[in-house]
């Protein structure tokens, strides 16, 4: 199956996230690789994903679960070779799949040969490739990311006798993006995974690159030069080829990563994630609506990425503080389930195992305007483990059967990078790939039909949105138009069936139809559209005038 | 019947787009344009601040107002229809107004916010004047948090108050309420309360809409209901009530109001008749206050009005009062202004034997409330005079004094309440 030549084949693309390591083993050593990964393709492909974000699997100490890179160049020996990626690469492209691998651009592993040089001596010539200082007093007032862990963007180095700048943990010493040797090993370390193959890069941690005095070090403008050149180059010599970035921003902060349509392709909409979860349990869309109408345009070549939960913690920056204590208190009562300034937990536990709202939420992702993210495990519903620290317990393996480690691995059970969901609920014996498939109701199979659906439905991926607002504040209801289609989504937030009358005057003499059983509604008149709704019930409409 | 043409078809979509809620507030205007702009906007900071995850709504009654009321009102409102991101908002807050005509009939405002609580389902709900201009963000919390921690299912409201302000409800009022009803409420005619979502729904369901349609005093059924039904009643001090200048012209509408709305309770709640000694009412937040600035006060027109009313009405006061009561006042009536004093015994004595003779109906009910008016003025002079210069504990003993006679009276109006006069 031919990848889509479409040069904006990002934004009709629905993206899986998954992690090599927690797919599937295939060499018996208790840990995920490639070709495990390569095995699982037929997999990825029924459920109809087009796209694959890895996560890091350059070598590395994996003291941030990859996040910390040793080597730029190639494959930790846990995941396979470089051939063994190679292999993987052009089977998921024959198989119409493209992949996305992460370029974790502002900092290394302490452990990285151009670490281990930096500080060996003042005079080194790479010296000048970290940000060193005498003193830990420089760039004053820079928040701290992993407040957990961390009391200070400085570390102190015991061989050089200095302090180095790290704004994730102290042992990922952050690059020195003002030293031009930088840029060019890692535009060239780009460039030699572009050239294996790869579609794209998701940029970990753009805003932090550059740091100047006076300032909160983030979101700078020399940060900008710095993806503009990149994105030169890439367009350039790798026309097609995508950058998607890692910025968790206010949408006015992230706008400007966009730029002219000359920066980053697409950026995650952080701040609209927590505020999916704040409108479900408020049973309010007020926190959706106004995000997103605060939300600025950004150029039609480039998109949103919208996700529910990915491998991180549910990231609760980008809320207010009254915002924060609410959802803290909502979704994460049990304060062992709190890290950093966010919640470590999957996305059916969160929605304590609700089918309806999983669906409901889920309806949201792949309708709101952006390019959707699924996160491994997710589509079947699988469970978290709070007490395997740090974020690890949404990392824990692919539950595939109810077999031997959940059809993993053939490894024994103790070996396992990871331990299985073992409870009754979210088990791998009661959640995995294979029950599901057997089931036409199966939470696998409404993923792959709304997958489908949505993906033959351009406006979701392309569109514009109007939002209709209802007096009803707990139904959510938007048009998506592109070209001569146009799509209603009605969303009843709420835990109890509601009525709701949507005033849809503009599109008057169109009948609905409602998407996922093409059963046609009443045409629409002069009189408000009166809908009765479920508890959790979403509809997607097509609008056709007949 | 009443919920026909007060719950039309638009508050009932209104309604419908607020869905359930755990806190309902209800503020009845006719014509408060001045006022009620301030209030709303006071209502929703105490909402906001107090009880930001709690699902809110106000809820506004109109008797048909031809100013900007409804709108100022509606205007409290926050949603993401505004377009403008409200950080200070967790929620939406709807604020939705309904007109049901007829002027300003406060039971029909007060159906309609019982209505809206009841089909709501609310776990608490409060009431607040439109006029209350002095109204604080903290009175949300003072009057819906012991309702709706499920402590109390009534909350009226004690104040900082003049010593010569509500003089009715000092005189009257109060303690003939807490004579009949044994809890010493001291604003059984309250313009701002709280009641629990099942006190709401019960009071709702009551027949006394129908009664006393296009009629007010509807708050002191309200009260009476929730004694005479065993709820659980607290007050809670809200500060200052601002001193209203009320025309004389005022006294007989409020009479009826008040005092017609009293007598006729006896009707409705007989079990009066076996209540004994009143309890007191827990108050929070503070206790009652009473303030003491100098007051210009036109006693000598009271003391007028009583003698010329005296001597007018009697042949109406002969079918209402006794014999010996009759003879009383008429002395009293001859007798000079520094002498003059309407001693708490013969005032409580006039007062049940006017409530028996409007449970009797001997005359027209209306002209016998009017008929008390003059009285009632003839008391004030009394009231005024024996507090002129006494401090807050002096004016509330004299108060506690006059509770203590409707109390011990009571058994009075028993025995003339089916007998002969």
């Amino acid at each position: 199956m031919p990848l889509s030549q479409d040069p904006l084949w990002y934004k009709n693309a629905v993206i899986y996230q998954v992690h090599v390591r927690g797919f599937q083993d295939s060499s018996g050593d208790g840990i995920g690789d490639f070709n495990g990964l390569a095995q699982r393709l037929d997999y990825l492909q029924s459920l109809g994903i087009d796209t694959l974000w890895m996560m890091p699997f350059f070598p590395s100490p994996l003291r941030d679960d990859g996040y910390d890179i040793s080597d730029y160049r190639s494959v930790h020996p846990n995941y396979g070779t470089l051939d063994d990626f190679k292999h993987f690469l052009d089977a998921a492209h024959d198989r119409g799949i493209r992949v996305l691998i992460e370029m974790v651009l502002n900092h290394t592993s302490d452990q990285h040969p151009w670490f281990q040089e930096s500080r060996s001596s003042l005079n080194n010539p790479k010296r000048d490739w970290y940000v060193w200082s005498e003193t830990d007093t420089r760039y004053r007032g820079t928040r701290i990311i992993f407040l957990d862990t961390e009391l200070s963007n400085w570390a102190w180095d015991p061989v050089s006798k200095q302090y180095y700048w790290h704004r994730f943990f102290s042992h990922q010493p952050d690059l020195n993006y003002d030293n031009p040797a930088v840029r060019e090993e890692m535009w060239e370390i780009m460039r030699f995974w572009l050239r294996m193959g790869v579609d794209g890069f998701r940029l970990d941690a753009v805003p932090y690159l550059i740091e100047r005095e006076g300032t909160n070090c983030e979101n700078l403008p020399e940060t900008h030069v710095v993806i503009k050149d990149y994105r030169a180059r890439l367009d350039r010599e790798f026309p097609g080829k995508m950058f998607l970035a890692e910025a968790n921003q206010w949408p006015e902060d992230l706008r400007p990563y966009f730029a002219n349509g000359d920066e980053f392709h697409m950026a995650f909409h952080f701040p609209l994630m927590p505020r999916m979860f704040m409108g479900l349990k408020l049973e309010d869309r007020k926190p959706i609506t106004e995000i997103l109408q605060r939300t600025p345009e950004i150029p039609a070549t480039c998109q949103w990425c919208l996700f529910l939960r990915n491998h991180d913690e549910l990231t609760l920056e980008m809320v207010t503080d009254m915002e924060r204590d609410y959802m803290y208190d909502e979704y994460a009562r049990d304060r062992s389930m709190r890290i950093n300034l966010g919640i470590r937990r999957r996305l059916a536990p969160l929605l304590d195992n609700d089918r309806r709202r999983i669906e409901l939420m889920n309806g949201m992702l792949m309708s709101l305007p952006g390019t959707p993210i699924v996160y491994y495990g997710d589509e079947i519903g699988m469970g978290d483990n709070v007490n395997l620290g740090d974020r690890n317990g949404v990392r824990t393996p692919m539950q595939w059967d109810g077999g031997w480690n959940g059809g993993f691995s053939t490894a024994d059970p103790e070996k396992l990078y990871s331990p299985l969901m073992l409870n009754p609920v979210y088990g791998f014996q009661a959640v995995n790939v294979s029950s599901q498939k057997r089931f036409e109701h199966s939470l696998l199979s409404w993923m792959k039909r709304i997958i489908s659906v949505r993906k033959s439905t351009p406006a979701f991926g392309r569109g514009s949105i109007e939002f209709l607002y209802p007096a009803n504040h707990r139904v959510l209801a938007y048009v998506r138009r592109f070209e001569k289609e146009t799509i209603l989504v009605v969303n009843n937030l709420s835990s109890a069936a509601q009525a709701v009358e949507l005033d849809l005057r503009q599109f008057k003499g169109n009948i609905l139809i409602e998407l996922f059983g093409r059963n046609i509604f009443p045409r629409i008149g002069e009189m408000p559209y009166l809908l009765t709704m479920g508890p959790y019930q979403f509809y997607w409409f097509r609008l056709r005038k007949i | 019947m009443p919920e026909e043409s007060i719950l039309s078809d638009d508050f009932i979509r209104e309604l419908m787009n607020v869905g359930e809620v755990d806190i309902l507030v209800g503020v009845p205007t006719y014509n408060d344009a001045a006022t009620v702009g301030q209030v709303v906007q006071a209502i929703r900071a105490g909402l906001l601040k107090y009880f930001p995850r709690k699902r809110a709504a106000i809820i506004n009654p109109d008797g048909g107002s031809r100013d900007a009321t409804q709108d100022l009102v509606r205007a409290a409102s926050i949603s993401d229809m505004q377009h403008a991101s409200n950080p200070q908002a967790l929620r939406t807050l709807h604020s939705i107004s309904t007109t049901y005509g007829g002027g300003a009939a406060t039971s029909r405002g007060l159906y309609a916010i019982l209505a809206a609580a009841d089909l709501l389902h609310c776990a608490a709900c409060t009431v607040i004047s439109p006029s209350s201009i002095n109204i604080d963000p903290e009175w949300i919390p003072r009057l819906l948090q012991p309702v709706s921690q499920g402590e109390f299912d009534l909350v009226t409201p004690v104040y900082r108050r003049h010593k010569f302000d509500g003089l009715l409800v000092r005189n009257l009022v109060y303690p003939m309420t807490r004579a009949l009803y044994a809890k010493q409420v001291r604003e059984p005619y309250p313009s701002e309360f709280a009641l629990s979502g099942s006190l709401a729904s019960h009071l709702f369901s009551l027949n006394l809409w129908t009664q006393h349609e296009g009629r007010d005093g509807a708050e002191l059924c309200l009260t009476i209901s929730a004694i005479t039904g065993g709820y659980k009643i607290a007050q809670a001090f809200l500060g200052t009530k601002p001193r209203v200048d009320h025309a004389p012209s005022d006294l007989v509408a409020a009479m009826r109001e008040g005092v017609g709305t009293l007598f006729s309770s006896l009707e409705e709640y007989p079990n009066w008749m076996a209540s004994t000694t009143s309890q007191t009412v827990p108050t929070l937040w503070g206790e009652p206050e009473v303030m003491l600035e100098p007051l210009r006060v036109n006693r000598k027109r009271l003391y007028e009005l009583f003698r010329s009313g005296v001597a007018e009405l009697e042949p109406i006061l002969t079918s209402i009062v006794s014999t010996s009561t009759l003879e009383h006042l008429q002395h009293l009536a001859t007798v000079p202004e520094q002498e003059f004093c309407y001693s708490n015994e013969l005032w409580v004595k006039t007062v049940y034997e006017f409530a028996a003779s409007y449970h009797k109906a001997v005359i027209n009910r209306d002209h016998i409330i009017q008929a008390l008016a003059p009285l009632y003025r003839g008391k004030t002079y009394t009231f005024l005079v024996e507090n002129r210069d006494a401090p807050g504990d002096e004016v509330e003993r004299h108060v506690e004094e006059l509770c203590g006679v409707f109390e011990h009276m009571k058994p009075y109006l028993g025995e003339i309440w089916n007998g002969g006069k």
